[in-house]
């Protein structure tokens, strides 16, 4: 039973000191950001890597989303007779929802993993402490840009995934549910909202830069080998995609009440 | 000036800097030896700020390393160069970039810093040709060469060096010790080089043990081989027999 009490103790003492560990590390981020030079280039070259590297992976998932969507929704509004709102609701859907939620999980799965991984290679391989005794700041050469490009880049692939997924919506009310296509169209400008769009692009700038910080804090303080760099990678993820899905459903009520 | 004051270190309930002290005078060309594990490479790690101490002071110059902070602790490394175990080369960049990264993170360019690169790879006896070469195609020999030249493009005044010859071949040992020995001698610097490895006696003035934590020895390299104590007398001659193999070695019947 002690044991037990002891397990529970340590474990809820872990995470906290980590939450505030994290938290530090996202403040000295933003202290390093408006403080320092920016590194342009690769700050550039970071959005390349995540962004333009990641089109092809949230292009097929927007599509796929669109397309369940506008199936999905057929089901329920043909038993009102309501087809005709299929394309608001797919319109709506990814706007606000899925394609800011969708985007962000698919970059965390490819380049926040590969930003833990590498960060968490050089801090065992000692070139994060070397950066340093080269008077070169770390966190301005290897976290600020990876931060802010994450940060710029992820609300223009939510508005991909958004396209994408309204995109396929239509082709399959059109095509397969033989919905008028000028009715489609037509909702979706009669119902869309500039707040949508907004909202959306919001809600990805947060996220980019939620799933960023948590990818550069876990390699960053990556420790134990080739083990401890999986376990980091993993955690990195994990937390991540959690993060993600917790701070959607806080944006999404704070956004219900205004 | 070098000069560590009642050092302590613990890592969990390890104790690897055990109230340690330490001068080492401007122009010495110190080597630290200890058996693997003794905590070498923490206490290098101390002196420069990698590593903070639990208590005590790494003064330098009269400035205590363990208190600075922010821009002057990026200004200490323009003072103090470190040259790693495995030469922590940035993966990513080539010979030309990692030499070169202080000059290029201040704004110059490739074709800027190409001649001042060249001239310190040559300096450490490496040629031009490398310039375009990445660290997974170079050598161990080369890449602590490249390492060094690297620490050598901020002029520091102090080197320290952690187990530079690891992993290398006799020859190699040899040439690694002679450019240390060199550039110690053209550039004026106070040196610290950490080794398992006796071969430093020949080029080293001094020469400090470390032995559970604390420096059990620190004088002229020619005087370490009258020293009686047992634990030294053993280590230096690489005996199997004392008191080393009765600390945590098991031995045989």
């Amino acid at each position: 039973m002690l044991q037990f009490v002891d397990y529970i103790g340590s474990t809820v003492l872990d995470t906290c000191s980590q939450f505030g560990r994290l938290g530090l590390f996202a403040y000295e981020t933003l202290i390093t950001l408006f403080t320092t030079k920016l590194k342009i280039k690769k700050i550039f070259y970071q959005m390349s890597y995540i962004g333009i590297g990641s089109v092809s992976i949230v292009f097929l998932v927007g599509i796929a989303i669109g397309a369940v969507l506008a199936l999905q929704s057929y089901i329920g509004l043909e038993r009102f007779g309501s087809t005709q709102f299929i394309g608001p609701i797919v319109f709506l859907s990814m706007a606000r929802e899925f394609g800011p939620v969708f985007s962000a999980l698919m970059v965390i799965g490819r380049a926040g993993s590969a930003m833990t991984a590498e960060l968490g290679s050089m801090r065992i391989s000692e070139q994060i402490d070397a950066l340093q005794t080269l008077c070169i700041n770390p966190m301005q050469y290897l976290v600020v840009p990876r931060v802010l490009a994450s940060t710029l880049i992820l609300p223009f692939l939510s508005i991909f995934c958004t396209f994408f997924g309204v995109m396929a919506g239509y082709v399959t009310a059109v095509y397969v549910l033989n919905i008028n296509s000028e009715v489609y169209m037509e909702t979706i400008r009669a119902n869309a909202e500039l707040s949508d769009i907004i909202n959306g692009l919001i809600k990805s700038l947060f996220f980019g830069f939620l799933f960023s910080i948590i990818a550069t804090y876990k390699g960053y303080f990556t420790r134990g080998g080739a083990k401890g760099l999986g376990i980091s990678t993993t955690q990195s993820v994990v937390f991540a995609n959690v993060t993600i899905i917790l701070a959607d459903y806080v944006l999404t009520s704070l956004m219900f009440a205004k | 000036m070098i000069k560590l004051v009642n050092l302590f270190k613990s890592f969990g309930t390890k104790c690897i800097t055990n109230g340690l002290n330490l001068e080492v005078n401007d122009g010495e060309f110190l080597a630290i030896l200890g058996r693997s594990g003794e905590g070498k490479s923490v206490l290098l790690k101390q002196v420069i700020g990698l590593i903070q101490p639990d208590s005590g002071s790494v003064i330098i110059d009269g400035e205590d390393v363990t208190k600075l902070t922010g821009k002057k602790r990026q200004q200490f490394f323009h003072k103090c160069g470190y040259v790693f175990q495995f030469a922590a080369l940035l993966d990513s960049l080539n010979v030309l970039e990692n030499v070169g990264i202080n000059l290029l993170e201040d704004g110059k360019s490739l074709e800027e810093i190409k001649d001042v690169v060249i001239e310190r790879l040559r300096s450490v006896g490496l040629a031009p040709d490398v310039l375009d070469k990445y660290p997974d195609e170079l050598s161990g020999g080369m890449k602590k060469r490249v390492g060094l030249a690297r620490t050598l493009m901020l002029s520091p005044k102090i080197l320290i060096y952690d187990e530079p010859t690891t992993g290398l071949d006799p020859i190699t040992v040899r040439l690694i010790h002679e450019l240390i020995q060199k550039t110690h001698i053209e550039q004026k610097l106070t040196s610290i080089v950490i080794s398992h490895d006796i071969e430093i006696f020949k080029y080293a003035t001094h020469v400090a043990m470390l032995n559970e934590g604390k420096i059990v020895y620190k004088g002229p390299t020619k005087d370490i081989w009258d020293c009686k104590d047992p634990f030294i007398y053993q280590f230096i001659r690489g005996l199997p027999e004392g008191p080393i193999s009765q600390i945590g070695f098991v031995k045989e019947n």
